[in-house]
């Protein structure tokens, strides 16, 4: 990866699902990561803007990996809970482990795949000169 | 990576990796496997997950790994590990996110001759009164109160709305109710998820199968066990839904900090853990409880769904369309016991995270009549392999801490098998074998193809030729309700 785009993949696993997301910096993963998870929940297509509502969430953490789950968390709770994808607008990781995100909420009628957990197995952020990386395990 | 290089054989199906491996971890690791299986297990990263399980503090004695092992996250699936109680840790990963998943088989004496040709019927039935598929909840809507009320009572929950006999109860892990569950330690969240999903088998691998009994290998075992060759059986695969994985992700975040503050160090985030005599310890263990008993209710109300399914078929068709429960196992579990470990009688949590309690004869935990024969263990296949059940042996006491393995064990993963195997062409395949198959999607049909999983017959064959369990029934899939 030689540009500095924001982007995810599926990674082989033997029995749960895997991502590697990356971004220029980490508001760009957390977005990738984002996106990764709703793209394995299988919800790439919807229709557009029956519903859509706008919602700001402001989460804090101990660190980058623990503020990046609880954002899944959250987004996967009000997927399994109220059938709403998520896009985000706006997204800003400060310094301090917290986040705060511009959210546009989309109601869905159903979605392919229940993802049970985001994990944190062997979950790492890893900074490189093009970028950051992190791979992360569901639990499906 | 472990190789096999690193793996010292100590019996014909048990192989050792030494705690010199690597300098964190505190006890062997062993694994029960055939030298076939053992390829297949070096593949993934199976056993480097059980080298990093082998690092838990209080750990007693070593980690087994069952031979349908396979990669997971924190825990290899098939790995089994007792820890001191209560000083040493729990590690709400090592149990999994689906807590209690578990699998129940119910006997009939129903003639497959019989029946043969209302299977179709008896498909589309138990299609529509077990809900199931993505986000499928059950008949039942719980208040608050209700929910708490499942959680501490489980099986007993059932009995008492109706849904339950005592036999049911009996034959139930724990009589389907953990001691020391108390709601108080569950997060709003988790009772909420828990108000709509009783008596639903949800999705993934989760099953639904009417099985024929094909081969008896021990007549009184299956007489015990109510199980007679030629005649209809059922099997129910599922968990404690939204509510457990609700549980085991607040309390592996909670975790994240406790470790720091008991000085833990681990060799990954997934395996976070606390001293069982610490608060956080307890309050993981009771919730637990909470989501265990909630699982053990979910397939005691589905088991009363799939009871009026049969008889909304059967009645007056046959003379007996009655299903009794042979045994209903937890294989995502931490579960208080006492075992022998090195000569040592102790009380240990034993986390089984894909394994089978297997428990052999005169065990304490088991009703009168499994007493000489054991505790019976359910091995189901993959999609349109056989099953089997086995049965609990004094080996399996003295050397898998009572534990057995609790199904084929996948070998490809999920988006390999969809590119390699189309839904529709999986489908024709059993049909054409006579299976009746009503899937909840194509795709998640073939993920979960036979050809993802090892060879179910292979990693029974092992645990038999290791001694911790014994064969007493195959069982040939005839209906299979995948969620």
């Amino acid at each position: 990866m030689n540009t500095l785009t924001r982007g995810f993949e599926e990674v082989a696993h033997t029995a749960d699902l895997e991502i590697k997301a990356w971004g220029e910096n980490l508001n760009d993963l957390f977005i990738s990561a984002v996106e990764g998870m709703f793209h394995l929940s299988g919800i790439d297509e919807y229709e557009e803007g029956i519903s859509d509502v706008n919602e700001t969430i402001a989460l804090e953490a101990m660190d980058y990996e623990g503020l990046l789950i609880l954002f899944l968390e959250e987004l996967l709770y009000r997927l399994t809970e109220d059938y709403m994808l998520f896009k985000v607008r706006k997204l800003k990781v400060s310094d301090n482990f917290s986040l705060k995100a511009n959210l546009r909420g989309i109601q869905i009628k159903s979605y392919q795949r229940d993802i049970k957990a985001v994990t944190y197995h062997r979950l790492n952020i890893q900074e490189t000169d093009q970028g950051y990386f992190v791979n992360i395990v569901f639990d499906i | 990576m472990v190789s096999s290089s690193d793996l010292k054989q100590i019996a014909p199906c048990e192989w050792e990796i030494p705690d010199s491996y690597r300098s964190d971890m505190r006890v062997p690791v062993r694994l029960f496997a055939s030298p076939e299986l053992l390829n297949e297990v070096t593949r993934d990263k199976s056993l480097e997950q059980a080298v990093n399980a082998a690092c838990l503090v209080g750990l007693v004695g070593p980690v087994l790994v069952m031979p349908d092992m396979h990669q997971g996250y924190g825990f290899p699936i098939g790995g089994v590990a007792a820890t001191r109680y209560p000083q040493g840790v729990v590690s709400p990963g090592g149990i999994g996110y689906d807590i209690n998943c578990g699998v129940r088989l119910l006997a009939s004496q129903i003639p497959y001759q019989e029946a043969r040709s209302r299977l179709d019927d008896l498909a589309t039935a138990l299609n529509s009164f077990c809900p199931s598929g993505v986000g499928t909840g059950g008949h039942l809507k719980l208040s608050e109160a209700q929910v708490k009320e499942i959680c501490r009572k489980g099986s007993s929950w059932a009995k008492s709305a109706g849904y339950a006999a005592e036999q049911d109860l009996r034959r139930t892990e724990d009589r389907g109710q953990l001691p020391g569950a108390d709601p108080r330690h569950l997060s709003p969240r988790a009772l909420k998820r828990g108000s709509g999903q009783v008596g639903s088998l949800g999705s993934g691998n989760h099953f639904l199968e009417i099985d024929l009994v094909e081969k008896i290998f021990d007549d009184q075992a299956a007489r015990a066990m109510g199980l007679e060759k030629d005649s209809l059986a059922l099997q129910i695969h599922c968990g404690s839904r939204g509510l457990g994985h609700q549980v085991c992700s607040d309390y592996v975040k909670s975790m994240q900090s406790a470790v720091i503050r008991y000085g833990l160090v681990l060799p990954d985030r997934e395996l976070v853990c606390a001293p069982m005599d610490s608060p956080e310890g307890e309050a993981y263990l009771s919730a637990m409880a909470c989501a265990a008993n909630y699982a053990f209710a979910n397939r005691q109300v589905l088991s009363f769904h799939a009871r009026e399914a049969f008889e909304s078929v059967l009645a007056g068709k046959v003379a007996n369309w009655d299903l009794n429960l042979v045994y209903d196992v937890a294989h995502n579990i931490g579960k208080i016991e006492t075992h022998r470990i090195s000569g040592e009688k102790v009380q240990v949590c034993v986390h089984r995270k894909g394994a089978t309690r297997a428990f052999g004869p005169g065990a304490s935990e088991l009703p009168p009549e499994y007493q000489s024969i054991g505790q019976p263990v359910l091995v189901p296949g993959s999609m349109g392999t056989s099953s089997w059940v086995l049965r609990g042996t004094e080996q399996a006491m003295q050397r898998s801490l009572g534990s057995c393995c609790h199904g084929a064990g996948r070998v490809m993963s999920r988006s390999q098998a969809k590119k390699r195997i189309w839904g529709e062409d999986l489908r024709r395949d059993l049909e054409g074998r006579g299976i009746t198959i009503k899937a909840g999607s194509l795709a998640g049909l073939a993920e979960e193809a036979p050809e993802a999983y090892k060879d179910v017959d292979q990693v029974v064959e092992t645990v038999i030729q290791a001694g911790i369990a014994a064969p007493v029934a195959r069982l040939k899939p005839l209906v299979v309700i995948n969620g």
